[in-house]
């Protein structure tokens, strides 16, 4: 899935607090999610960035990772899933 | 600037009150000038601070993590067995779970990613977000292309998300989504459609001959909601033992054992026999995913360990690594550890079912064992446990129950009710009061929070410095502790459980489940370093269960009106069609209307929870409590020791107690009024505009009409009548013929496990909603304003013979007779400063204990403080004032709440 724009809490620097903001580990401060990220950016595993994922609208899509093609959402994380594969 | 012109005909109910010289705020004794500020303060460690500073600054936040792991499981094993399925479901959804451990963290784990997170668990209740589904999706489209620079408000609502912004999507007025996670969200409540308890329980529940009378029931908010999906646990004591004492690996050994001796027997029973077997394989599965989340946790905390820059930092990432990959599998060695497994356990129990009220039980008892040998080996000292204990509330704190907003905002508060218990006797007989239970007592002084809240089960054995710590504690204005009769509770349990084989060692083990529940316990035989100890867990099922909230001036209400409900125009009841000539004749009745409340909702709850046994069974609460993993049957096949809770709550006693013995002095013993004209005068908000008119269902905004001089007179009349609180036979006589017929009454009806309920009587936040549709009453309250708080608190400012005559008032029944009963007093500080004022307050306390009473807590603030935070809550974002049974930060609080808190008759001298 092609990824416009890259968000905070698609980093794996950033400490989620809730639904609008974070703590940057590496500069140790709260920062709001929809903010530019920076340059010490590392990519989380989210079901956007994976190879299974196929978007099927706005927000959702499937996870070709198993059989039954699952409904799925791109934000979701994926550090959990053994299934993920980066694209 | 031009001053307001006031418009001296529409007067404040305040203002008429004053002038009647009865005002509702009213203080006993004398007047303290000036504003002042409470005696103790916080004083955190600054670890503790910074992470109770960050929950202070986060948001209740929602995602959908858990129940999309869940539901796709769950998808995958159509065909099974439910508990089988739900266990699986269950396993996936805390395997999935995202890891995240805040900096300065000792104690890790939480319900969600979120610092305050929690989520929906459509399986439960799915209608909401499917009526919703059309906003939540405009909103979330419209927020999707909101500006990245809308910032986050702060201030009224603390962390609440009352309203939109950027790009989040508040839901009911309380929590907050990320916009793009909506869609998932909704496409998940569509998924159990007619699947649900919910929707699975109104099917079944429409069956029930008496369904339309609890449908008008609760359209009129007579009852406030239902419990077999809302809260289908809850209000109860967690049993930390089993994973203690076994470890989790020790546990899966058991049940494999188990497995192989019940596999294909029966064993004599043929209903439930064989279903053994499937428990003992589900709690296998369950446990297994709770390990893979441990160890998750224990994995991110290796890789921050490695990037972590700073060396102490590291190496403490490395220690919460090395602590959770031993207690994913063993028996805690050390006490952190131990502290650190009851914190996950309770983490895990919450997400497993909607719950509110999951008490911790006696921590200081249960965790001594460890605290014991860690001290006398040298492992820990007491400033290290005294900072974990803060860090234990800061966790507690945290805790967020996502139920729909009408139970999380009209009866809770917020609020999640984690009840601590520490006192009462062991055993054997002997005191508690231990010096782990210090601790705990010091660590809530210097941080201040909601949770857990803290009970102290008072006992004439308990010692004297562990008593006068509590009522230090209470001085820091918190709330907590409050003093639940230990020796009132264990009257309760036996006479309750007694059938269920109670005996009195096991009712010593009683211990408070969310506000002030009494709850069943039982001691269990731990080991730790060939060393034996005897310690206190929850035996018992939940309390928050069965027929919640009856509005009992409501009810009142609609026997005036011969059954129906005149806010809603709908009749209620069957017309009695009487003149209500006597008394008598109006107490009958009154007594039949209540009866055929509790018997519908008794029934349609019943069928509620029953579909949620079969479908929505605990797996996890079940296995942690006795005797489930000796019987191999769960909580829904009576698979505890004690089964008897589901109860019938009240609210608004004293409003119908004043309300009685106003009809009785003045219709009927003087005949000053006819019954007519009483009713004219209440139908007419004795001449006041109505709250909808006024904007405000606040008993300080009420506004006079113009035109509403006709009933100056009764209101006046009504207004003066006798009122509870003042030693006055005539209005305590009414109380104690409640009470005998209450108590009593509750028994005749039984939950869906064939157990008699009995009497629950709190308030929580109820007597709001509930005041707000109720007409105005003959007590002299107006329609629309709140009720009385708790069950044994004066209305506001109608107790006006110090605390001595509310005391003797207050106890002119049996308290072991309910659950409990419930007086909230609020102190101005001035009048318990000092070492001399800790004193008079635990003097206080105990001439209320003495009096059988069971239940009393304490608001030390001077409502000078309140008025200013309502006017200003930018400034007070960490005031706490205690509200019902809970502690809660000022600014989460409804309006009509913070009036009523406001307007409790201030003591300011005791």
């Amino acid at each position: 899935m092609e990824v416009k724009t890259l968000h905070h809490n698609d980093c794996q620097n950033f400490c989620p607090v809730d639904v609008a903001k974070g703590i940057c580990r590496r500069k140790n401060e709260l920062i709001l999610i929809d903010t530019d990220t920076c340059k010490s950016y590392v990519q989380l595993p989210k079901c956007k960035f994976c190879i299974n994922f196929v978007s099927t609208g706005e927000n959702m899509g499937i996870c070709k990772a198993e059989q039954e093609e699952p409904w799925a959402y791109p934000e979701m994380i994926a550090v959990t899933c053994k299934m993920f594969n980066p694209a | 600037m031009a001053t307001p012109v006031v418009d001296n005909r529409q007067k404040l109910l305040a203002e008429i009150l004053m002038e009647k010289g009865i005002p509702i705020e009213y203080r006993y004794g004398k007047e303290h000038e000036g504003v002042t500020d409470r005696e103790i303060k916080n004083d955190p460690t600054p670890r503790a601070n910074q992470l109770k500073n960050l929950y202070l600054n986060s948001l209740s936040s929602v995602n959908v993590e858990f129940p999309y792991w869940y539901t796709r499981e769950w998808r995958k094993w159509d065909g099974e067995i439910p508990i089988i399925r739900r266990a699986k479901s269950l396993k996936a959804a805390f395997s999935h779970s995202t890891p995240v451990i805040w900096p300065g963290e000792k104690l890790v784990m939480g319900k969600t990613y979120y610092y305050r997170g929690s989520f929906p668990m459509p399986w439960l209740s799915n209608t909401f977000f499917m009526a919703k589904s059309d906003d939540l999706y405009k909103a979330a489209l419209a927020r999707g292309g909101a500006s990245a620079g809308e910032e986050t408000k702060f201030g009224a609502g603390g962390g609440n998300v009352t309203q939109d912004f950027g790009n989040v999507v508040s839901i009911a007025g309380k929590f907050g989504i990320r916009s793009e996670e909506v869609p998932a969200m909704i496409k998940l409540a569509y998924e159990w459609k007619d699947k649900s308890v919910e929707e699975l329980g109104h099917k079944y529940e429409m069956m029930v001959p008496e369904y339309s009378r609890k449908e008008s029931i609760m359209r009129s908010i007579i009852c406030m909601f239902d419990s077999g999906y809302t809260l289908p646990q809850g209000r109860e004591v967690i049993n930390y033992y089993y994973p203690l004492q076994y470890g989790f690996d020790g546990l899966i050994e058991l049940c494999k054992e188990r497995k192989d001796k019940v596999a294909g027997r029966a064993d004599g029973d043929g209903l439930v026999g064989m279903d053994r077997l499937y428990f003992y394989d589900a709690v296998i599965t369950v446990i297994e995913g709770l390990q893979n989340w441990i160890l998750n946790y224990a994995k991110e905390a290796h890789r921050l360990e490695s990037i972590t820059d700073n060396p102490v930092q590291s190496k403490e990432y490395g220690e919460i690594a090395e602590m959770l990959e031993w207690i994913a599998h063993y028996q805690p060695r050390t006490f952190k550890e131990a502290l650190q497994m009851t914190c996950l356990l309770h983490f895990a129990v919450l997400n497993e079912d909607s719950i509110s009220g999951m008490s911790p039980g006696r921590v200081g008892q249960i965790l001594f064992p460890w605290y014991e040998q860690d001290i006398e080996a040298g492992r820990i000292t007491k400033e290290e446990v005294c900072e974990l204990l803060q860090l234990h509330r800061v966790k507690f704190t945290c805790i967020d129950c996502f139920a729909c907003s009408g139970v999380v905002g009209g009866v809770l508060s917020s609020n999640t009710f984690n009840n601590l218990s520490m006192g009462g006797l062991n055993k054997n007989g002997d005191p508690e009061g231990n010096e782990l239970e210090m601790l705990i007592l010091e660590s809530s002084k210097r941080l201040q929070s909601t949770q857990p809240t803290l009970s102290c089960l008072y006992d004439e054995k308990l010692p004297e410095d562990f008593l006068l710590k509590c009522a230090e504690v209470v001085k820091c204005g918190t709330g907590y502790p409050a003093f639940m009769n230990n020796q009132s509770a264990i009257q309760f349990l036996m006479r309750q459980y007694g059938v269920e084989g109670m005996d009195l060692s096991d009712a010593r083990a009683i211990a408070i489940g969310g506000c002030l529940e009494t709850s069943p316990c039982t001691w269990m035989p731990l080991t730790l370093n060939g060393k034996q100890y005897w310690i206190p867990g929850g035996a018992g099922q939940p309390t928050s269960v069965g027929v919640h909230f009856i509005a009992n001036p409501k009810v009142l209400e609609c026997v005036l009106f011969n059954g129906k409900d005149y806010r809603t125009g709908e009749q209620i009841y069957p017309p009695h069609n009487r003149k209500l000539e006597t008394f008598e004749e109006l107490w009958q009745t009154f007594c039949e209307y209540y009866e055929m409340t509790v018997d519908c909702l008794a029934t349609t709850n019943n069928i509620q929870h029953d579909i949620w046994r079969k479908n929505s069974m605990s797996v996890i609460n079940s296995f942690l409590k006795p005797d489930c993993l000796d019987k191999g049957l769960h909580i829904g096949q009576l698979g505890y020791r004690y089964n008897a809770t589901f109860n019938v709550e009240s609210c608004g006693t004293i409003t119908m107690v004043n309300s009685l013995a106003a009809l009785k002095k003045l219709v009927y013993d003087d005949k000053k009024y006819s019954l007519e004209e009483m009713k004219d005068a209440l139908l007419h908000n004795f001449g006041f505009k109505t709250a909808k008119e006024v904007g405000s269902f606040s008993l300080l905004s009420q506004v006079k009409r113009e035109d509403g001089a006709k009933y100056d007179k009764i209101h006046h009349d009504c207004l003066m009548a006798p009122k509870y609180g003042n030693d006055d036979p005539y209005a305590d006589s009414i109380l104690r013929k409640y009470e005998d017929w209450f108590c009593p009454m509750t028994n005749k009806y039984e939950s869906l496990y064939g157990r008699k309920m009995y009497p629950c009587q709190i308030s929580v936040s109820t007597h709001g909603v509930q005041g707000s549709i109720t007409l105005a009453t003959p007590d002299g309250r107006l329609e629309g304003t709140t009720y009385s708080d708790a069950s044994m608190s004066a209305y506001p400012g109608t107790d006006r013979n110090g605390p001595f005559a509310l005391f003797n008032s207050a106890t002119v029944w049996d308290h072991s007779m309910s659950q409990n009963s419930q007086l909230n007093l609020k102190i101005h500080p001035s009048a318990v400063k000092g070492p001399e004022g800790t004193r008079k307050l635990l003097d206080l306390t105990r001439a209320y204990m003495r009096k059988g009473a069971f239940h009393i807590q304490y608001n030390v603030v001077d409502s000078k403080v309140l008025k200013d935070a309502q006017a200003h809550p930018e400034n007070y974002r960490e005031l706490l004032v205690r509200v019902a049974g809970f502690t809660q930060y000022w600014v989460e609080l409804g309006k009509p709440i913070q009036d009523e808190v406001i307007a409790r008759t201030e003591y300011e001298e005791i």
